[in-house]
């Protein structure tokens, strides 16, 4: 390299042989963590362990997409805060976010799906998020470029509207809690592999890496797809995940055509244009476990179908990057965030399936309140790993998730 | 992707013919004292191997029938046995 370039979150430091706390993986949620820990806490010293680059996993690969309208009223609270934190971070972090809240559009393709969103815009509306539900007319003026005629496969009714959703740029988050956390202290170790968790009289004492072994009395599991491999191999702590390879893909630069997110749970396809002109589109989850992260001429075909139908003017765009990543996945469809009693001093936040982007900030927030003090907060309580022994599933979804054997 | 898997009726077809039918956990927990825990250790628990796993297919659009085999879950590959290289 020519031009000496400076990292945003200054050299890597030598591993210590001891920290306050470490935090396995350098996604966003491993990251958001440890820059509420030294920024809220006065827990400075603290290490991020990375085995390949940050935001390798999940957190440099999804399509960027936050929104506050989910199912359950223990969830949306937790994606409010995390919405209303961009443009706070921005500043904060001193980093463009590149938060475009052009707001989200979910189709709905029949009366019972129709219904079935005039249950979730009453839960939104009920806590202050801002949600409508629209008819096929009024979709059509806020997106020209819909195909609202009764004559595609699955003609449109109507749809959700949540006006303060949008898309954020993931790369940049991830850099700037980066440099946010560094600048508080944190160190921040790449191509680092943790390797074994060490546990005596059920307390974490240590944490093996491929470098050498950290000492340490807290531990925050925070792996993306490896988090559940990682919690039974490491601590034998068996947990209700699924990992599926997911897939999105991006077209050629357009001028600006698609000023909302647009969604549809029936076509199995969702878009919005990114402020560089591309359609980022996406996504196809593999029917069956795998850690690969291949992508498939199968998606590409069902992409284009899907795409040509909802948004006509789309025919004959080409695609120009088809990536995939990494999904952890629950059978309520909401994540894992539990700690501090299996084992003192263990942590996890883990489950985000293909929705932990939205949440990154919030989530490290209230994990940091965790970690520092022992005590669950309120607001992570509804996210406990028992509630599976209870029968207590979420209901994130509607219907059974397909990768299971009991659907 | 490619994914190949040998139905023992039919033999050698595509993956998308088959349904995946989740970790082999040895047979369904007796119901008499059975616990919650226990129940959600069969219903839900997985030890998400990144590696060769045993596990249950049916060939769902093929003869239908159900049956177990050795995945590398890293690579999408059947392997013959549990002891072969990942
Ligand atoms: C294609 C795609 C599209 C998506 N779209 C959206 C979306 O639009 N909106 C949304 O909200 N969410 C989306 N998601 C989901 C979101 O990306 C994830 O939920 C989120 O990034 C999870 O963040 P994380 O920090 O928990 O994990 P990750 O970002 O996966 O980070 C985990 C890190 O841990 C590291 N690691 C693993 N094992 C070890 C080890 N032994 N030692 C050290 N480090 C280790 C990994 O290398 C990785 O960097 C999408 C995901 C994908 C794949
Ligand atoms: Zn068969």
């Amino acid at each position: 390299m020519l031009r000496k370039s400076k990292r945003l979150w200054g050299d890597q430091a030598a591993l210590k042989s001891s920290y306050d706390a470490v935090i396995i993986g350098g996604g966003l949620h491993g990251l958001a963590a440890a820059y509420f820990l030294a920024r809220d806490h006065g827990i400075k010293n603290v290490a991020v362990i990375e085995k390949r680059f940050l935001g390798f996993g999940g957190s440099g690969r999804n399509t960027a997409i936050v929104r506050a309208n989910q199912r359950t009223q223990q969830n949306v609270p937790l994606y409010k805060e995390a919405l209303e934190l961009w443009p706070i971070l921005t500043k904060e972090l001193d980093y463009n976010l590149m938060f475009f809240n052009c707001g989200n559009l979910n189709l709905m393709h029949s009366e019972a799906a129709m219904n079935t969103a005039r249950m979730n815009v009453a839960t939104a509306q009920f806590h202050g998020v801002e949600s409508h539900l629209i008819d096929a007319k009024q979709c059509k003026e806020l997106v020209p470029a819909l195909n609202i005629s009764k004559d595609i496969t699955y003609p449109i009714f109507g749809a959700m509207y949540h006006p303060p959703g949008g898309i954020l740029r993931h790369d940049a988050i991830v850099w700037g809690l980066a440099k946010g956390a560094a600048k508080h202290g944190v160190h921040l170790h790449q191509q680092t592999e943790v390797t074994g968790i060490g546990v005596e009289n059920g307390k974490i004492v240590s944490v093996e890496t491929d470098k050498g072994r950290i000492k340490t009395p807290r531990v925050l599991n925070a792996a993306g797809g490896y988090s559940a491999a990682l919690s039974y191999q490491m601590l034998g702590i068996k947990l209700p995940i699924s990992v599926l390879t997911i897939q999105a893909m991006v077209t050629q630069p357009l001028k600006p055509i698609l000023d909302h997110v647009v969604s549809s749970g029936t076509y199995h396809a969702y878009a919005n244009q990114t402020l560089k002109g591309e359609i980022a589109t996406g996504a196809h989850m593999d029917a069956w476990p795998n850690y690969t992260t291949q992508t498939t001429a199968y998606y590409i075909k069902h992409q284009a179908e899907a795409l040509s139908e909802m948004l006509p003017c789309l025919r004959g765009v080409k695609f120009m990057r088809h990536w995939g990543g990494l999904a952890d996945m629950t059978p309520d469809m909401a994540p894992i965030m539990d700690g501090n009693n299996l084992i003192e001093g263990y942590y996890m936040d883990c489950g985000w399936g293909y929705f932990g982007f939205k949440s990154c900030a919030a989530t490290g927030k209230y994990m940091a309140q965790f970690i520092s003090s022992g005590n669950c907060p309120e607001m992570l309580k509804p996210f406990n790993l028992s509630r599976f022994e209870q029968n207590r599933l979420m209901g994130e979804t509607a219907a059974l998730v397909n990768y299971t054997p009991d659907n | 992707m490619a994914l190949t898997l040998t139905c023992p009726v039919c033999g050698k077809r595509n993956g998308y013919e088959f349904r995946y039918g989740g970790e082999e956990k040895g047979p369904r927990p007796d119901e008499a004292d059975l616990t919650p825990q226990a129940w959600c250790e069969y219903v839900h628990m997985n030890k998400c191997v990144a590696g060769i796993q045993k596990e249950w297919w049916c060939h769902k659009d093929g003869c239908g029938v159900w049956f177990t085999t050795h995945r590398n879950t890293t690579c999408n590959l059947e392997v013959d046995t549990p002891e072969a290289q990942s």
